[in-house]
């Protein structure tokens, strides 16, 4: 798999091209830069671009702003997005295309390498991966609203790593419990939250992402 | 070409000429006086062109004082013929006017050409007389309006007015009344005695001058010690002259003095005004400073506190685990990495720590995207319904902008923690459901308004957090309202002037 990485801290550049290689990544380049890191994801077509929000010159959100450059050049171009903080507002940003793709992480979930793995080849595949810390904010937002406070517990952890974009596979695993139970808790959120049921990973998550965000 | 520049260095010089042949005509006509002095003059202009230059005004001055020498003569009798440059004066009782007239055009032209030619001179003599105004007014300033009155009364009095007998007044009782109104000006106000003193001496100077020119001759005339009532024969009268002089002296001696007392004693209402003001925006100023060097003083100790519980501790266990798992692994392998598994937790916790650490110093968004999108971030964060309407200059409302937009980055911090501190208040307190933000920037001020729709009542003293959110923005002038009925709306109101003037503290 091809990988393009934009990262100015070079300890964390290096880091991440030893562990992406060490698992059989592709770095086909790590750039310091936003305008480098636009044109290697322009010119590289990568299969995921691994993208720092903050990057030169300005060292605000121009790593960001690249990658949404990029996947308005070339649509549904994958990437995924790293930051030491992660907020809604950029996340809506990301997700505003609809086109998938797309992952939003803090970066210590670098440390977790089967996680991370796994949330770039979820994005590699065109899915969508979002932080934790983003969809407890998103839950948190909503945690008065009416329909949710009517899921069980159990449902509203479904329905947080439903929202990370992890699969129902990944859900099992994580809850201890089988990917069955996954599949009826799953069923009964979207019941009781009045979505059409689905069983594509992605559009499940654009559809539980656009109602928590309604 | 060399004719224009030597023309060019010397134009003021060449004045000489004109003057010097004026002067040799005046002094004796035709006597072959005239080409020996402009033979004089040439030498000068071409040998000492800046003597020359300085020459002139002096020159044109002296021919002014000869036109007044000039009048008077005749008015004392000289009936003859009398040429003076470009006028001259026939019989008759005003022959002399146009004389006087041509010299006091040359006067005010020497004077002009003296500030034009001997600028150091002039400025030096003027700085000096001005310099005075540093001085104060004495109660020997003010015993001055002494001889003043006495000399008034000399010429008002019992004898004559300008040649005009002054008849029908009570000399003594009028006497009497002015020297006790003159004592007590003298005893209860100097200033105004020394004024008035001012007043007098120039008048009378000049008068002094007037009549050593025009003598008039009256029997029982006197000005000061020159007792005129027996002089029959016209005569110039430079003792006129020299007391008129003196009295002038003390006038424009004492003028600068009397000048600055007034000055000094009755400030400008406006002056005033500005004073007050000023000191109020010192004090201002003072209790701001203070408050913002305690903030910041108190917000440092906090973050020293915070790193060292939290990152700092986080990072010495991490540090301890790897270290115990390093002991184990020879011994078993299980425990060890259970060990680094638990370091990696740690790690995730300390960098979660910093995350919150940065985000209460300066956060993030704010200094990626500004304070549009800092706030809108933060609404997202809120778990209320929000509504925005934010208006604010530049790029920075509308997605991707520098950092700050044109606010600056203080300002903006102070009223992103405004109104977080009000969002979070409506969140705990307040039992909102709806919560609505206003941001706009207009009229020199940048405001904002957090408006929920809980029930209200919330006591903006009761609380810390407004109160340090308040003192925080009274650094750049800002203000914090709150209105909170029982029963709602609670409404926080922030605004922070965007000072374009003087008393700048931020520009937003």
């Amino acid at each position: 798999m091809r990988i393009v990485i934009g990262e100015d801290l070079f300890l964390l550049r290096e880091g991440l091209v030893k562990l992406l290689s060490a698992h059989g990544f592709e770095i086909v380049a790590a750039v310091a830069t936003a305008p480098e890191l636009l044109a290697a994801l322009v010119d590289q077509r990568p299969d995921v671009g691994i993208v720092d929000v903050r990057l030169p010159p300005t060292h605000t959100d121009d790593g960001l702003r690249a990658a949404l450059q990029a996947r308005a050049e070339v649509p549904g171009l994958p990437v995924l997005v790293l930051s030491q903080y992660v907020e809604q507002l950029y996340a809506r940003e990301l997700l505003a295309d609809q086109a998938g793709g797309v992952g939003y992480l803090l970066k210590d979930r670098v440390f977790n390498d089967d996680q991370f793995t796994g949330a770039i080849r979820t994005v590699a595949a065109g899915g969508t991966v979002l932080d934790p810390e983003v969809i407890r904010k998103l839950l948190d937002r909503h945690s008065r609203a009416e329909p949710l406070t009517r899921l069980t517990p159990r449902e509203r952890e479904v329905l947080a790593l439903m929202a990370e974009g992890r699969s129902n596979a990944a859900i099992a695993q994580r809850l201890f419990i089988t990917e069955k139970a996954v599949s009826k808790n799953a069923a009964g959120i979207f019941a009781k939250l009045d979505l059409a049921p689905s069983d594509d990973d992605n559009r499940r998550v654009l559809a539980v992402l656009a109602y928590l965000e309604s | 070409m060399i004719f224009a520049l030597w023309l060019r260095a010397r134009r003021w010089g060449l004045l000489l000429l004109p003057v010097a042949m004026a002067a040799a005509m005046m002094a004796g006509g035709a006597h072959g006086l005239i080409p020996a002095e402009l033979g004089i003059a040439v030498l000068a202009i071409v040998f000492a062109p800046k003597l020359a230059a300085r020459l002139v005004p002096f020159g044109v001055l002296g021919l002014a004082v000869f036109g007044v020498h000039l009048a008077r003569t005749y008015r004392d009798g000289n009936t003859s013929q009398v040429q003076y440059l470009f006028v001259h004066a026939g019989p008759g009782a005003w022959g002399f006017w146009p004389v006087l007239a041509e010299a006091g055009v040359l006067f005010a032209a020497g004077l002009w050409l003296l500030s034009r030619l001997d600028a150091p001179l002039v400025r030096a003599l003027a700085g000096q007389w001005l310099d005075r105004r540093r001085g104060g007014i004495s109660a020997i300033h003010g015993l001055l309006l002494i001889p003043v009155v006495v000399l008034s009364m000399q010429l008002l009095g019992p004898h004559a007015w300008f040649g005009r007998e002054v008849a029908g007044l009570d000399v003594l009782l009028v006497d009497l009344a002015v020297a006790t109104a003159a004592l007590a000006l003298i005893f209860r106000s100097r200033a105004w005695a020394a004024t008035v003193a001012v007043a007098g001496l120039l008048v009378l100077g000049a008068y002094g001058w007037l009549i050593a020119v025009f003598w008039p001759a009256v029997p029982g005339f006197a000005y000061g010690f020159s007792d005129l009532s027996n002089n029959s024969v016209p005569a110039p009268l430079w003792s006129d002259a020299l007391q008129g002089s003196v009295l002038l002296a003390l006038g424009l001696w004492l003028t600068p003095r009397v000048m600055r007392h007034h000055l000094a004693g009755a400030p400008d209402p406006e002056l005033a005004a500005r004073a007050r003001q000023l000191t109020q925006r010192v004090q201002t100023l003072t209790k701001t400073r203070h408050d913002a060097v305690d903030t910041a003083a108190a917000e440092l100790r906090r973050i020293e506190r915070d790193l060292h519980d939290g990152a700092q501790a986080r990072l010495v266990a991490l540090g301890m685990s790897l270290q115990a798992a390093e002991r184990l692994f020879p011994v078993n392998p299980q425990a060890a990495l259970a060990l680094v598994t638990e370091a990696k937790e740690t790690s995730s916790r300390a960098l979660a720590d910093l995350r919150e650490l940065v985000r209460g110093i300066y956060p993030p968004v704010l200094a990626d995207r500004g304070l549009a999108d800092a706030v809108r971030a933060l609404a997202l964060d809120t778990p209320l319904h929000t509504e925005l309407d934010i208006d604010l200059p530049g790029p920075a409302a509308g997605g991707h902008a520098g950092p700050a937009g044109t606010i600056d980055m203080p300002v903006a911090a102070a009223v992103y923690f405004a109104i977080a501190e009000a969002l979070a208040n409506a969140v705990r307190h307040s039992g909102a459901r709806t919560v609505r933000i206003h941001l706009h920037h207009a009229a020199g001020a940048l405001r904002a308004q957090v408006t929920d729709d809980g029930a209200g009542g919330a006591d903006p003293a009761a609380g810390t957090g407004l109160a340090g959110v308040e003192r925080r923005l009274a650094t750049f002038d800002g203000i914090l309202a709150v209105s909170s009925p029982p029963g709602g709306p609670t409404i926080v109101a922030i605004e922070v002037p965007c000072a374009s003037s003087s008393a700048k503290t931020s520009s937003c």
